[in-house]
């Protein structure tokens, strides 16, 4: 398998604050199921956001689908956002609009600026919503405003939103930890489909070790900022949690 | 610390009380005169309203008299409102303490709006009646200088509390900046933008009465000068229109806001 994100040395620190990632090194090939645990604070969605060049790194490089996302431009930078789906832990879909629309933000990237402006999409691309929609099971919501779903119900717009992107890669923050447990796992087997079906990678923050336990290919703890587990998921034993979720050693800041 | 706090409070209590006697004072309210005083405002306000079938037959008879100057206030709250909306509507974007334009900016324009607030509409009436004569024209530009200077502050509050959240989910799409405002902000600042431009427009109805005693026409005019004739039943009747327009505003401001929520 092709590579789909490789990282170098990464850091980041934000302004006026303390190192939050200390030069990273990590490779993730396409078609992974990558779980990304750890403390808050570790650094989790400082990576993500600088995996889809939300956040420009103080240092390193991140190579994602074979671009290096750090050198670009942002106009460059958004051609390939279009191909990295994000979902959120506060969900992020406009409240206001409707469950259809909310997908169809998933199209923006590759629309004129001036039509999509004024709310205008081509058929195609309302029916390729309409699709996603079905997909996640909500194709009779798509007239709903989104503030009238529940939390489930608002990720799995989310994840159609990504999946409307056509994105080879999904970065999740936090994604299932405002939902309860039945959800999480809905949102979970979701993803799980479609690493199988579109060969997507998913790199997913979160805090529920049994979840990442049985959905990823692969775990990744994060521990101050640097990579400090690595593994299959039948490596990570009680042992590994603890010394992932571990508060650093007497002296560390907060 | 504790009793520092309770001193404190006790000439915070003190200093209150005393502002409050000195005002009452400064009244030099006549004790004797107090009760013919108040008789008399009743009956003024009583012979505004109509007893008996005469009365109610001559205010009908006003219809034609008191529908334009009623119309010429409407107008003037219009205009000046929508003026005012549209002035706002960008300025609203230096205003707003965001990460777009420079902070030292943000800050000046904000002084300027607060300087040119504390100047009540009257105030600025008064000046450009002077400066361009009186008429509809002059209370229009005074009221929509006003709302100008209030929309420009209220939209930029609703910018600045807008949630980042849409924003980077527009963004992480691939969404470009036209795009990020259009379905990122927007729809979080439109129900405010909308709720405080109708807001605007009743209070805007009762300065378009006010500017009008001052010399810009419509029903303020009417109204001065039925108290200057001691044409009791008009000022009544303005009165009345004045309440029944600005319920009616209400009400209506109310349901367009529930729509469009």
């Amino acid at each position: 398998m092709p590579d789909a994100i490789v990282i170098k040395q990464l850091a980041h620190t934000y302004r006026g604050g303390a190192p939050v990632l200390h030069g990273l090194d990590l490779t993730i090939a396409e078609g992974e199921f990558v779980g990304l645990i750890g403390l808050s604070g570790a650094g989790k969605s400082t990576l993500l956001r600088c995996i889809n060049g939300l956040i420009t790194p103080t240092g390193g490089s991140c190579i994602v689908l074979g671009e290096a996302v750090e050198k670009m431009p942002e106009s460059e930078r958004r051609l390939l956002r279009r191909r990295i789906g994000m979902i959120f832990q506060e969900f992020n879909l406009v409240d206001r609009l409707t469950v259809l629309k909310n997908v169809l933000i998933g199209r923006l990237g590759y629309l004129p600026t001036l039509s999509s402006c004024l709310h205008r999409f081509p058929a195609s691309d309302v029916a390729l919503a309409r699709e996603c929609l079905a997909q996640v099971g909500l194709t009779e919501f798509e007239g709903r405003r989104v503030r009238d779903l529940s939390g489930g119900q608002k990720q799995r717009v989310a994840v159609a939103r990504t999946i409307a992107q056509g994105a080879k890669i999904i970065l999740a923050d936090e994604a299932t930890a405002n939902l309860d447990v039945l959800t999480k796992d809905e949102i979970m087997d979701l993803l799980k489909d479609l690493v199988r079906d579109t060969g997507a990678t998913v790199l997913f923050s979160m805090h529920d070790i049994a979840l990442a336990r049985r959905y990823c290919t692969r775990i990744i703890g994060l521990k101050n900022g640097a990579i400090t587990f690595d593994a299959a998921p039948d490596q990570l034993d009680d042992a590994a949690v603890a010394d992932v979720l571990a508060r650093a050693g007497h002296g560390a800041v907060k | 610390m504790k009793i520092f706090a309770m001193l404190s409070r006790i000439v915070g209590f003190l200093a209150l009380a005393a502002l409050i006697v000195w005002s009452f004072v400064g009244m030099e309210i006549d004790g004797a005169h107090l009760p013919t005083g108040v008789a008399a405002g009743f009956s003024f306000v009583g012979r505004m309203i109509p007893h008996g079938k005469a009365d109610f037959r001559y205010d009908l008879s006003l219809r034609d008299q008191i529908m334009q100057p009623l119309l010429d206030t409407i107008q003037m709250a219009v205009i000046g409102t929508v003026a005012g909306a549209i002035m706002a509507f960008p300025m609203s974007f230096f205003a707003a303490r965001t990460s777009v334009f420079p902070r030292f900016l943000s800050d000046a324009i904000k002084s300027y709006l607060n300087v040119s607030r504390a100047i009540p509409t009257i105030v600025y009436a008064l000046i450009v009646l002077s400066a361009i004569g009186l008429g509809k024209t002059a209370g229009a530009i005074s009221i929509g200088y006003v709302t100008f200077i209030s929309l420009s502050k209220l939209y930029a509050e609703a910018l600045e509390s807008v949630s980042q959240g849409p924003i980077d989910a527009v963004r992480a799409s691939g969404g470009n900046s036209a795009q990020v405002f259009v379905y990122g902000m927007m729809p979080q600042v439109f129900p405010h933008y909308l709720a405080t431009s109708l807001y605007s427009f009743e209070y805007n109805l009762k300065d378009s009465f006010i500017v009008g005693i001052v010399g810009a026409g419509g029903l303020g005019a009417q109204l001065l000068d039925s108290i200057h004739e001691f044409k009791l039943l008009d000022t009544g009747v303005i009165i009345a229109l004045l309440i029944v327009l600005v319920n009616v505003v209400d009400y209506c401001s109310y349901r367009v806001r529930a729509v469009f929520s």
